[in-house]
């Protein structure tokens, strides 16, 4: 096939289709019920003038509609500045800032409600720090130095943030080791495609404090972490979840359930320790064994099993293809090569999962 | 890899190697001055080839015409960059591009180093505090003013004018100029070209490109009147 | 591509849903998985694809700031070149160009979860429009690299109110390259045997010769995912979402088949390692309404899950004949292997969770959530038979009193011969959890809660054939049967009576209640103090123990006194204990608790040996510590640090006994400036298990360690051991115009196992006492090196080119596999997995990026 007409298959391929679909209606939505406005920078500071907020029309989005200075207990005569003189001194950081999610709806919701701060949404109100920057605490800051205590800090942004996946931070591991918000987020600059991450990807954010764990991804047999498909937080929950693994579902197996609902059963026959909990078998960041197991085949079914006959006996590597008696006790995959069901039969002949 | 393949990549390096010459557009030479080091020179060098410098900043470095600035007691670090930037932006309306156009580095050293041990213009005590309120220009000084997004210029240039309050430790805050006593139409001049984005070329002035920018002129005449006197009214 | 038609009534209404503003799902931090889409050609979805802003992050300081637990910020990228569009701004760029790949292309290592092809690929597409009016915004990414590698991803919505967010994902999973199928029909549920085998009549020669004339061909299983989601703030406290996402997964996997043993008989039984259909659809419904307060904090979600299964079964051709162990007996030809697919199945959970903030950051929260997993589906028949199956006397396959072990397939071979013919099982759960969360002091918090969790397994099934009075099942499709005789695998009056066969499954019951005290003191700003206590009550059904319980004490420290320093450090100790363990609970499954049961001569055989101790409720001791260490090393570098381990000791004199690891990494982050960055990091870690079994000597009641079924000169002993070393390195530089990037990965495996035994009865074969020096297997190794580098060219104007090279090696020894590359087929023995192989490989890459 030519690489011309390759391009096109390409292009047209059934994933594409439906992409050149939603472009072509998001260009057609941008364009309809637009209010036709001379736009410049200045779009994205606050108004000039009153005026120009009153002319919008508009309420702000409830997600912002309560925006309110943040409580800074240093500097509590502090009296609220405004985002253009904070962006006088910082205005690189504003630059950055102005392409992030919460400037497009911290600005947004100023221009219609002129209450509604910017910058002092989570930096608290900065007349104190503005007059003397040099002194820390003043001004809420969410870096090593800033001066502001983490509690402070995490407080800080769960006024807007509570609740959802952090209903249950109060008391979670992560907040027990005296970790901020702004130790795996930060929405001063738009470093990740999604989450305001401090890094450019969840794993990256995960691997500054467990680079140990994210190693073992690149083991033998892993599921897709390093290739970009899943990241950490398919499983975990880093803000606080009712398990102590920090899982989003209520057990392990309803986790993993969730990619391979075909394992969920119930099935006629159970094999009992997968009923009970997959980590019996299987290691969820990589193995070096095949299929993310503990340990390999068949010792792995010899810590449990040691019926009459044939799953007790002691094999050696005489016992595979190369040596002096091949035993299909041992070759390849061993045990599960006959009692292939292994996570539990739905056929009336499967009690030993050989069907 | 397939034939096809090979021709594409040829294709487009070959692409690549022609557009590469016109890619290479000029790059404006900006000064980071964020991370310096501290400016050491022969302040008696300097103090001996001065005698031009001391035409219009005089011999104690207190000039007497307005719109020439009192260098004495400066930072040497802010007058070194300065004269830097003066010859980096060789502004034909500028009377110090010519002067500094010939100067290499080690001048320039000297210079600021001698001019930054001469005692500096002394003034009353500025008024500041609550008290000062009446004075417009030692507001905007000590409070700014929030509703035109002026920043308070004490942050940086200190409560009496005197410089970072961090000066001393920290090396990139000499680069923040004392003003205080210093000639009120010299700092309505800068002001002005701040708040106009006329000086891109180092960090300090994009620093002060977004500090002066919500400066009416009134604020201007009012600042510079209080950095020079300390009046308050 | 046809589906599953029981999920299309289920999809119509959706569609039809998805269309509408309000039907969407949001996969968030806190429930769902999807969050993430990228591919192997770039992880981090488009992150890296923005060039740094050369003034880095603020004017006021040089350099990044550090966040509080030490890691410095990345310099932020250059702002977006925005185009006007009426009210929007929109930016967007379009990466799209060849790759050509040399080497093992088809290695299944190499293409785990990528799918390089030759050719033109979509390096990424980005577009992001924005309207600062109001804060509506739309997004789009996309990239594919083949039709089985791709993802696109799309939100559009406004801030603070609404976000409605598609994807569409194909995930490719090369299982194997080295598949030799003596079956055609990989992929359906139907495996008949290559033209040259005959069904139930040829010889292990001639299917080998088959094995050897089969291409070597890839099986994969690929992943394609469709999902809709949207959340919504239905005023400023109250919020919704909705996700739902659809997932078809299609390929084949090895998988196996059992036609009885052949160590013990040569040239007889069938172990067949066969390939089976994956051909399913999973939809996933996630939906929740949130209520955040001044106050109070609810939470109400319910999500389902509907797995349905294209095929109910699977069946595969027998290509051997078996003989029975009786001289002058024949067996009935077996033409046909079968298994039962996974069971369409559904799942239901609704949660609810409140909380109430109290005085002093306090907190008091409730969840409570019931869930249903259920599954009806049709059963399959017992055997998949025509004629007769079994053993019959004196070379006579005629049915009859004078053939007892020879049986009608017509009794079996239906679902007349089954009690019911659906599954009609289901478990219901129910969990309850409360917490509670204090501050006495400002510097002091304690916290406790209890947490209950039931799994109800509701499910009974009795195997018991209606059409001829007989209890169990036919074991190993026939096979067993028709080699040794009265092990068909049912019980039945007379001739039966006394066979000991599986008659009833196993009900599953799990219960967890677990309470935990903990608190935390804040000595300090910069350090603080914690301990816990959890107290946990398991107590599973119809499994050894009713009740095995464990105690946890964890002590943790945090440092962060020292600027340069912080320190993370825990302690934890566990230990479990039950009650009396119960080495044989699963008696009244057997056929020995029917009322006309026969006990044989010599009693009835021993479940198992009554010291093992299946280690889920063994009695154990753990012990664990890790330590979390970052270290600020000037103003632009960063050193990581951390060490873990682990120690289990189970109180187990069979089963297993012993599992540790340990290990530590080591990671360094550079960045001089915003022209320049680099990181390298490096691990290893260790772990052993250790297990001991004994090798029953005889088929005797005696279930006792020490006894004539299982004596002490048959126990033996193994540890594993797996030493693994990691290193990785990248860097990206801005020399003038030009961009380089590179990347190194490198990971070194080795797993060794060595076992002992009392003596050469433990072994499965007495003589390989003194044929194996050092009672050792083979190494396992698995050994990965591989770099990539990048140069990024600006073209001028709005188009860039980026050159890339990646060279990867891959290594990989595993003695399970070790002879399938001469043969697949030992006597009856066929295997189709040949095991994954090295490869080296060279991916040249060249991308022209466009600024939209």
């Amino acid at each position: 096939m030519s690489v011309a007409s390759r391009a096109i298959r390409g292009l047209t391929q059934r994933t594409l289709l439906p992409l050149w679909i939603a472009l072509a209606t998001m260009l057609a939505c941008g364009h309809a019920g637009a209010q036709s406005a001379a736009l410049d920078l200045a779009h994205f500071l606050p108004a000039a003038s009153r005026a120009q907020a009153a002319s919008a029309g508009e309420s702000p989005a409830a997600g912002f509609a309560n925006a309110r200075v943040a409580v800074n207990p240093a500097a509590a005569s502090a009296t609220p500045v405004g985002e253009r003189m904070c962006i006088a001194c910082h205005q690189l950081e504003s630059d950055h800032f102005t392409h992030t999610f919460h400037a497009l709806g911290l600005h947004a919701a100023s221009k219609t409600d002129a209450s509604i701060p910017v910058c002092e949404t989570c930096h608290g109100a900065g007349s104190l720090h503005a007059q003397d920057p040099t002194s820390k605490g003043l001004i809420i800051g969410f870096t090593k130095t800033s001066g502001t205590p983490i509690a402070v800090q995490t407080a800080t942004c769960l006024t807007c943030h509570e609740g959802g996946p952090r209903d249950h931070w109060s008391g979670s591991v992560h907040q027990r080791n005296q970790l901020s918000c702004s130790d795996c987020h930060n929405p001063m600059a738009k470093f990740s495609g999604e989450g305001l991450l401090a890094r450019a990807s969840i794993n990256d954010t995960c691997a500054q404090c467990h680079r140990d764990v994210l190693v073992q991804f690149h083991r033998r047999s892993h599921m897709p972490l390093p290739e970009g498909q899943m990241s950490c937080v398919d499983c975990h929950n880093p803000h606080g979840s009712i398990t102590s693994p920090l899982l989003k579902t209520n057990t392990v197996n309803e986790t993993c359930y969730q990619c391979h609902a075909e394992k969920r059963g119930p099935f006629l026959f159970e094999h009992a320790p997968v009923r009970e909990n997959c980590l019996n078998c299987h290691t969820p960041h990589g193995s070096n064994q095949h299929a993310l197991l503990v340990t390999p085949l068949p010792f792995l079914c010899q810590q449990c099993h040691s019926s009459l006959r044939h799953p007790n006996d002691l094999q050696t590597p005489q016992s595979l293809i190369t040596g002096a008696h091949p035993d299909e006790r041992l070759i390849g995959r061993a045990c599960i090569t006959c009692h292939a069901n292994i996570h539990g039969s739905n056929a009336p002949s499967g009690p030993r999962f050989h069907e | 890899m397939n034939n096809s393949l090979l021709a594409c990549t040829f294709t487009l390096a070959g692409l690549g190697l022609i557009a590469w010459p016109g890619a290479r557009a000029d790059v404006e030479t900006f000064m980071d001055l964020r991370n310096i080091a501290a400016v050491q020179g022969d302040a008696a060098a300097g103090k001996a080839n001065s005698a031009t410098c001391a035409a219009c900043h005089m011999q104690d470095g207190i000039s007497v015409v307005p719109l020439f600035p009192n260098l004495a007691g400066q930072h040497a670090e802010y007058m070194y960059w300065r004269m830097r930037e003066i010859q980096q932006e060789a502004r034909a309306d500028s009377p110090m591009t010519a002067l500094l156009a010939n100067l290499d580095d080690t001048q320039l050293r000297n210079f600021s180093a001698w001019y930054a041990s001469l005692p500096p213009a002394q003034h009353a005590e500025p008024a500041r505090g609550a008290a000062s309120h009446a004075s417009e220009g030692a507001r905007i000084w000590s409070e700014g003013d929030a509703t035109r997004g002026i920043p308070p210029c004490q942050g940086c240039h200190g409560r009496k004018a005197e410089g970072h309050p961090l000066a001393a430790e920290v090396i990139r805050w000499r680069l923040v100029p004392i003003l205080r006593g210093q000639a009120a139409a010299y700092v309505t001049q800068r002001l002005n070209a701040y708040r106009d984005g006329a000086h891109t070329v180092t960090s300090s002035a994009r620093m002060m490109n977004g500090a002066a920018a919500n400066l009416d002129d009134a604020s201007i005449e009012a600042l510079a009147k209080w950095i020079e006197t300390g009046e308050s009214k | 591509m046809r589906r599953q038609s029981g999920h299309r009534l289920l999809l119509a209404p959706l569609g039809g849903l998805l269309l509408l503003a309000g039907s969407i799902a949001h996969a968030d931090s806190g429930v769902g998985v999807d969050m993430w889409r990228g591919n192997v050609l770039d992880p981090r979805g488009g992150a890296d694809s923005r060039p740094l802003d050369p003034h880095g992050t603020s004017w006021l300081s040089p350099l990044q700031r550090r966040s509080p637990s030490g890691n410095l910020y990345l310099c932020p990228a250059a702002s977006p070149a925005q185009t006007e569009l009426g009210d929007w701004l929109f930016s967007g760029s379009l990466d799209i160009g060849f790759v050509g790949v040399g080497g093992d292309e088809d290695n299944a290592l190499w293409n785990r979860y990528a799918d390089w092809e030759d050719g033109f690929i979509l390096g990424l597409l980005q577009l992001e429009f924005l309207r600062p009016r109001d804060g509506s915004y739309a997004s789009l990414r996309a990239s594919r690299i083949s039709d089985d590698d791709a993802y696109f991803d799309a939100m559009f919505g406004r801030a603070g109110s609404y976000k409605v967010h598609a994807f569409l994902r194909e995930l490719p999973n090369a299982l194997s390259d080295s598949v030799r199928s003596i079956w055609n029909g990989v992929g359906s549920n139907h495996l008949t045997l290559v033209d040259s085998l005959q069904v139930g009549a040829s010889t292990s020669e001639q299917v080998g010769a088959a094995s050897q004339a089969a291409i070597e061909r890839q099986v994969s299983v690929n992943r394609s995912k469709q999902g809709l989601g949207f959340s919504m703030y239905l005023d400023p406290r109250w919020s919704a979402f909705a996700d739902v996402s659809h997932e078809q997964r299609k390929g084949a996997r090895p998988f196996g088949g059992a036609m009885f043993f052949n160590f013990p008989f040569p040239d007889n039984g069938g172990i067949l390692e066969t390939l089976r259909p994956v051909d399913d659809s999973t939809v996933n419904l996630n939906t929740g309404l949130r209520f955040a307060g001044s106050q109070w904090r609810f939470d109400f979600a319910y999500s389902a899950s509907f797995y349905r299964d294209r095929y109910t079964r699977f069946d595969y051709e027998m290509p051997f004949a078996l003989s029975p162990v009786i001289p002058g007996a024949v067996s009935a030809p077996l033409q046909r292997g079968q298994f039962a697919t996974e069971p369409d199945n559904d799942h239901h959970n609704i949660k609810a969770a409140i909380t109430r903030k109290l005085g002093n950051a306090g907190e008091f929260s409730l969840t409570a959530s019931l869930g249903r997993m259920s599954q009806d589906d049709s059963l399959i028949a017992p055997i998949d038979c025509q004629g007769v199956f079994g053993i019959g006397l004196g070379g006579s396959l005629e049915p009859g009193p004078q053939n007892p072990f020879l049986f009608d397939c017509s009794q079996w071979n239906s679902s007349a011969a089954l009690p019911r013919t659906r599954a009609d099982m289901r478990i219901d759960t129910s969990l309850l959890d409360g917490r509670i969360v204090l501050h006495p002091l400002e510097s002091l918090s304690v916290r406790a809660g209890v947490r209950f969790n039931r799994e109800d397994y509701r499910g009974n099934w009795l195997a018991f054939n209606p059409l001829n009075g007989a209890y169990g099942y036919v074991s190993e499709n026939g096979a067993q049967g028709s080699v040794v005789p009265g092990e068909v695998g049912f019980w039945y009056p007379g001739a039966g009576a006394s066979n000991l066969t599986r008659i009833r499954n196993l009900p599953l019951d799990l219960q967890t209640t677990e309470a935990n005290l903990g608190a935390d003191w804040r000595i300090s700003e910069g350090n603080s103090i914690g301990a816990d206590l959890v107290f946990n009550r398991f107590e599973p059904g119809n499994r050894e123990r009713e009740q095995v319980d464990f105690r946890r004490i964890s002590l943790n420290w945090t440092n962060r006194a020292l600027d340069w320093l912080t320190l993370r450090a825990r302690l934890s100790h566990l230990r479990q204990s039950g009650d009396r363990y119960n080495y044989d609970p699963y008696e009244f499954t057997f056929s020995s608790s029917l009322p006309g049961f026969v006990e044989p001569e010599g009693g009835v055989p021993a479940h198992t040996v009554d010291a093992l101790r299946k280690f889920d409720l063994s009695s154990r001791d753990e012990d664990k510590f890790s330590l979390i260490a970052t270290v600020a090393l000037g103003d632009d570098m960063t050193l990581g640090a951390s060490l873990n381990g682990m120690r289990n000791d189970y109180d187990a004199t069979l089963g297993r006994q012993r599992y540790d690891t340990h290990g530590g990494t080591v990671q360094w982050d550079w960045q001089p400036n915003p022209r320049f960055m680099a990181s390298a990091y490096y691990g290893r870690d260790f772990s052993t298990l250790e297990l001991a079994n004994v090798n029953d000597q005889a088929l005797g009641p005696d279930p006792s360690l020490g006894g004539p079924t299982y004596p002490l000169d048959a126990v033996w002993s193994d540890r594993d051991r797996q030493r693994n070393a990691y290193a990785g390195a990248s860097f990206k530089a801005s020399l003038k115009r030009l961009t380089w990037d590179g990347s190194w990965t490198w990971i070194n495996a080795r797993g060794s196992n060595r076992y002992a035994f009392a003596s050469p009865s433990a072994l499965a074969y007495f003589n390989d006492s003194t044929s194996v020096p050092g009672n050792a297997f083979p190494d396992t190794h698995y050994r990965v090196n591989a770099i990539t580098l990048g140069l990024r060219i600006p073209l001028g104007g709005r188009v860039s080119m980026r050159v890339f090279d990646t060279w990867a090696r891959g290594r990989f020894e595993d003695w399970h596999y070790a002879g399938m590359e001469q043969t697949r087929v030992i006597e009856h023995r066929v295997y189709t997995d040949g095991g994954p192989r090295g490869y080296r490989n060279n991916l040249l890459g060249l991308l022209l990026q466009v600024r939209l």
